[in-house]
């Protein structure tokens, strides 16, 4: 009669059980759940990969952004990159490449760089994360302007139509990014000396360097990688949109941010994972989609989503007290 | 007769303290001197009585944001809801003084929002034990949806004599900026203001040497928060009418100013003079870029170049030494 907490295989589905992830994961669904009951329509199989296809490019965000927050620092320049990235494709066209990948990978090494540069003024410079990816959002809006003048510009680039509106075997290409994406994330973040020495940083960063965690080295990766995945967010929602403009990025900064806290990633750094920063963009996108149903003024949407972040946030992301 | 003593020595003690107080901002106050005397060389109107009204006017609304700013991040928060808390005391200033509750009765409506705004995001931070960057940028938009609620498009009015008050030709800006400055000294004198710096840079030791360290903390939310309101309030007083996005650049600015002039991340380090040297410096960078004819957004780029670059350098220094 031994309860079936105390097997192994019953304490293991307990930790499961018990994990912030999961917590997340079990919000979302009852959210669907009443949400398709509520709002006709709102559960077809349709509005759903619609709403999964809207929450990758939260995802890809704060894909980047779980690896910062969790290595210690904040970026707050990814909505800037999102748009460099969707302005500056279109601009990049050559005639050579019929598949459009080198304008692609072109643009990509050039957020990965922006990132690196963050990165270079966090850890050679040590200026704050907060200040140092402020600045450089506020330097990339000039920039963008001067760049494109404030007009939208139409994407050519075929593989960028194809990303943003293939549907192979009936799910959309983007969503398909997001997983594999995912994937390389998690396997990053959890099964490499890499993902191990970022929890190290996050959680006491004198005593990582102590230890022999490269310190300057391992903040450049991680404001690169953040610069890499909100580069790929940037061709996707370009993809997605078909045109690019300056502001495109803007919604992905406060998106990114709530998602990595959401889905019970420490804000403080040292704690957390992007399985749980999944559900967390697919619970904002659900929000986002919630409030539109409603059909109110921008005034009481903007409302109404500040305080369901703040009572969800309630609900998932207290900060235990630690030194 | 020995505390009389005591008291004394304390008095005697006052200035030396003072005085090392300033040693880390000192670089920083060279150069604002510096911009001061170049910009009273490029513009010598700084120095008639209208040239100097309108400088201290332009700067005002950055110093209160400053201030705003450093206090929380003093006692080891943050906020990234200062514009929207200055749209709302904006909007708030807008819709009531031209109505019925009258100047008084619009300056305690926003004065009232402002406490009790700032107050219940102390509360929520401090006691709900939340990361104060979350709630802050949760709550500029439902702050912000609140100013849009108010008032959905530009409009509303400010009394024109109010506005020639503390927006024309006269010193009022400065002189209500020395007052508050002397209110802020009366208050680190008070038991609350007495555990600002403890609470921000020690606080599980404040807490058991009987510091009310959480008392401190929402106190300074809710101080930051009638700064704020009190900002929009000027910031409609200057323009005569109410916007409820026209805060919107405060945010980053504040964040900037204060950590320019010295002020840490991590709680109790800093001066809230450097501060007011930090958004001075910020204002007077903005001011010369526009006179020099810069486009706003070539000030853009400079402006995040500048604000890299003044963090950087000490920074720096202090690495290689």
């Amino acid at each position: 009669m031994t309860a079936w907490k105390e097997t192994v295989g019953g304490r293991r589905a307990l930790t499961i059980l018990r994990s912030r992830p999961f917590l997340t994961v079990a919000i979302v669904a009852a959210v669907w759940i009443v949400a398709s009951f509520v709002s006709r329509g709102f559960g077809a199989y349709g509005h759903l990969r619609y709403l999964v296809e809207l929450a990758a490019v939260i995802g890809l965000v704060a894909a980047g952004q779980t690896f910062v927050v969790i290595a210690g620092g904040i970026d707050l320049s990814v909505a800037a990159i999102v748009t460099v990235s969707a302005v500056s494709l279109p601009l990049l066209s050559w005639q050579a490449d019929p598949t459009g990948l080198t304008a692609v990978l072109a643009v990509l090494a050039l957020t990965t760089t922006i990132g690196l540069v963050n990165g270079l003024g966090v850890a050679l410079l040590r200026v704050h994360p907060m200040i140092m990816t402020l600045a450089m959002a506020t330097f990339l809006q000039g920039l963008l302007i001067i760049i494109a003048g404030g007009s939208a510009v139409t994407a050519e680039n075929p593989l960028v139509r194809w990303i943003g509106n293939a549907r192979p075997a009936g799910i959309p290409a983007g969503v398909l990014l997001w997983v594999a994406v995912s994937v390389i994330v998690l396997a990053a973040m959890h099964a490499t000396s890499f993902g191990a020495r970022l929890f190290a940083m996050g959680a006491n960063p004198l005593a990582a360097t102590l230890s022999g965690v490269p310190f300057a080295s391992t903040t450049l990766a991680v404001y690169g990688i953040s610069g890499f995945t909100s580069g790929l967010a940037g061709v996707l929602v370009l993809g997605m949109n078909g045109q690019g403009y300056v502001g495109i990025g803007d919604p992905y900064l406060l998106a990114s941010i709530a998602a990595v806290v959401l889905g019970g990633t420490s804000i403080l750094g040292g704690l957390g994972t992007y399985a749980g920063t999944i559900p967390g963009a697919i619970l904002l996108v659900t929000i986002t989609a919630l409030i539109t149903v409603v059909n109110a003024s921008p005034g009481w949407r903007s409302i109404l989503f500040g305080s369901l972040i703040l009572g969800l946030l309630l609900l998932s992301g207290r900060e235990q007290a630690r030194r | 007769m020995s505390t009389v003593g005591s008291s004394r020595q304390a008095g005697a003690l006052y200035w030396p303290v003072q005085l090392r107080r300033n040693v880390g901002v000192r670089g920083l106050f060279a150069v604002v001197m510096a911009f001061l005397v170049a910009y009273g060389f490029l513009f010598p109107g700084l120095f008639t009585a209208s040239g100097f009204a309108k400088f201290t006017q332009s700067w005002f609304p950055l110093a209160l944001v400053a201030m705003a700013q450093a206090i929380l991040m003093l006692t080891g928060g943050i906020s990234l809801a200062i514009g929207a808390m200055v749209s709302l005391g904006a909007v708030i200033a807008a819709t009531t003084m031209t109505g019925p509750l009258g100047v008084a009765g619009g300056a305690t409506a926003v004065a009232l929002t402002g406490v009790g705004i700032g107050g219940a995001t102390g509360f929520i931070v401090v006691k709900l034990r939340l990361p104060a960057i979350v709630v802050t940028l949760a709550g500029s938009f439902i702050i912000g949806g609140a100013a849009l609620l108010i008032l959905p498009r530009p409009g509303g009015a400010i009394p024109e004599w109010l506005s020639d008050l503390l927006a024309g030709n006269t010193p009022a800006a400065f002189v209500l900026l020395v007052l508050i400055v002397l209110l802020w000294k009366l208050y680190l004198a008070t038991p609350l203001g007495l555990s600002l710096y403890a609470a921000g840079e020690n606080p599980v030791g404040a807490y058991r040497s009987g510091v009310p360290v959480d008392g401190a903390r929402v106190a300074a939310y809710a101080i930051s928060g009638l700064l704020c309101t009190g900002a929009g309030l000027f910031v409609a007083a200057q323009t005569g009418s109410g916007d409820p996005i026209i805060g919107t650049a405060f945010t980053l600015n504040s964040i900037a100013a204060a950590v320019l002039g010295g002020i840490g991340f991590l709680g109790g380090q800093g001066t809230m003079r450097g501060a007011l040297a930090g958004s001075l410096l910020l204002s007077l960078m903005i001011s010369v870029m526009f006179f020099l004819g810069f486009t706003p957004v070539a000030q853009y780029v400079a402006q995040g170049l500048i604000i890299i670059g003044a963090v950087a350098i000490p920074q720096f220094r202090k690495v290689q030494r």
